[in-house]
């Protein structure tokens, strides 16, 4: 394992928290791509408040999927004109 | 030998196996970059057995049983020649030459040695504690099989120019020949941990379950195999004597239950998968960016379809691989922009194809469609208020022409202008799957909703 690929591990290194690292994903730089699978952690065990969210956090991941009931909006502005036209005919 | 094996012996009798699972990486720590080089040249292939055998059996310092000697001395002279392999090609690489079986003897050899560990776990030679060794070993001969059948598939490619229809066939039969082989390694293991009758907890190969069902998983999509994956969930289920889910690490709970969503969701199973999903995210390490982002990848097509929800331009902010691929067809869905989101649809095809989630996501258009027929009905307006009425009184018009239903699909749609019963058709549709409440009617040309929520869940 040459210098190089050893200090870039290093880095990865500090982030590990517990010393329970396992030496996995050092993998050298001719990692192959696999864009969809789950990647290894870099450390087996971690508590609920290290984890992504704390329960209740999760409020401004998701909104509804409709507008707001703002009709000033260019589509329904375009919409009411042409609802005109077809009233007046 | 004696010295290069003193940090085993030492992590051995403490019974720490974290340290002898880096006794057997097939990298050298960081803080220790020469150690595979060290490790190899402490021997040579005739003196590697007598070596480790007595630096494992006839040392004083070793309180191994004789048994258990003679299997980490296997496990060590098989680990050794593998190391060999790995710093051949190392440096054939560092020298601009990879030759043809390179990392195919590679996988030969970490599988000799993973074959080992598995034997001698199952025959009792080696404690249960050392599941660790076996798992983590797996996981690298995982990554080196699919690094084999890549050069196994390269070396077939130049070998087998010539044309012929024979060729494919041998390739395509061929093409993951390793990683396949691995599968039933990994099968076995996962049997030796799933089966474990060991009744003190503490000392079961049942800890080793969830982190080789991942192993199974990793490498069963990878094989496009993914009904086996099935089998692994099913079993687990099936398996009433596992210690409390809540107990095994993180990493160990957050991967599976990714996989196991994933799998849910491919059989449109989408409120287990969402439940899944939405463990696996809120279980998983804050800086591990890429697992959250495939979590969301599933998570947001599923939310779709079970909450109607999109992401939040905040969450998508923070992904920009998937504000990407989502962000123009989450913003058509809420703006009801039909036109825009099946040209979005058509953009991202290849991508949504590839993750599975083209399907899911094609019928977010009936939300974009029950939008634009909730602006419809928002532009109608109101009653005019009667004698009497105030403000608070006034309520939306809910008998509504067709054929504002019509110009207002016409606007958003691409395409040939969509015909009157189509839209009809359209409309009926939304009545069927509960999106809007109400009822067409023919007679008059009109359509009717209803007073108290004609589109449920939006507040109108």
């Amino acid at each position: 394992m040459s210098a190089q690929q050893g200090s870039a591990a290093t880095t990865k290194a500090a982030d590990t928290k517990n010393g329970e690292q396992t030496p996995k994903d050092q993998k050298p730089a001719t990692q192959l791509e696999e864009d969809d699978e789950f990647e290894d952690f870099p450390i087996e065990d971690w508590t609920e408040d290290d984890a992504q969210l704390p329960a209740g956090g999760n409020n401004h991941l998701w909104e509804e999927s409709w507008d707001d009931d703002d009709t000033s909006d260019d589509f329904s502005v375009q919409l009411r004109e042409e609802l005109k036209k077809l009233g007046q005919k | 030998m004696q010295a290069a094996l003193e940090p085993f012996l030492q992590a051995h009798a403490d019974e720490v196996s974290w340290v002898v699972v880096a006794q057997l990486s097939p990298f050298a720590p960081p803080e220790n970059p020469g150690r595979l080089y060290d490790f190899y040249r402490a021997s040579n292939e005739h003196q590697i057995e007598n070596e480790v055998r007595s630096a494992l059996k006839y040392n004083r310092n070793s309180r191994l049983s004789n048994k258990e000697a003679g299997a980490w001395m296997e496990i060590f002279v098989a680990y050794w020649r593998a190391v060999g392999f790995i710093l051949r090609a190392e440096e054939a690489r560092n020298q601009g030459r990879i030759e043809d079986r390179q990392f195919v003897d590679i996988y030969d050899a970490w599988k000799t040695m993973t074959d080992l560990i598995v034997r001698h776990i199952s025959n009792g030679s080696l404690p249960n504690w050392t599941i660790v060794c076996m798992y983590v070993t797996a996981n690298h001969l995982r990554r080196f099989a699919i690094r084999a059948d890549e050069q196994l598939a390269q070396s077939k490619s130049n070998v087998t120019f010539s044309p012929g229809f024979g060729d494919d066939i041998v390739s395509t039969v061929a093409r993951n020949e390793k990683l396949e082989e691995a599968a039933r390694v990994f099968n076995k293991m996962f049997a030796l941990c799933l089966g474990d009758r060991n009744p003190d907890m503490r000392e079961s190969r049942k800890w080793g379950t969830y982190y080789v069902a991942n192993l199974l998983f990793k490498t069963y999509f990878k094989l496009k195999n993914v009904s086996l994956s099935k089998n692994v969930v099913r079993s687990i289920e099936a398996q009433n004597d596992l210690p409390d889910f809540k107990v095994y690490p993180a990493a160990h709970r957050t991967t599976y239950k990714y996989y196991v969503g994933v799998l849910a969701f491919l059989q449109e199973d989408y409120t287990k998968a969402e439940s899944c999903l939405t463990d696996a995210w809120n279980m998983c390490l804050p800086d591990s960016m890429k697992n959250q982002e495939l979590i969301l990848t599933y998570l947001i097509p599923c939310r779709l379809i079970t909450k109607h929800n999109i992401p939040t331009q905040t969450l998508l902010a923070s992904y920009p691989g998937l504000k990407r691929i989502f962000g123009p067809l989450v913003s058509c869905i809420k703006s009801g922009d039909l036109a825009g989101f099946d040209a979005a649809l058509l953009a991202g095809e290849d991508t949504f194809v590839k993750r599975r989630i083209y399907l899911t996501l094609e019928r977010g258009r009936d939300i974009a469609l029950r939008n634009l027929l909730r602006k419809t009905f928002l532009a109608e307006g109101f009653e005019d208020l009667k004698e009497g009425q105030s403000e608070l009184d006034r309520i939306r018009k809910t008998r509504i022409p067709l054929s504002h239903f019509v110009v207002a699909l016409r606007l958003r749609s691409s395409g040939q202008a969509l015909e009157d019963d189509e839209v009809e058709c359209l409309l009926a549709n939304m009545i069927y799957k509960g999106l809007m409440k109400g009822y067409i009617s023919r007679e008059h040309s009109m359509v009717v909703l209803n007073k108290k929520g004609a589109f449920p869940g939006t507040g109108v």
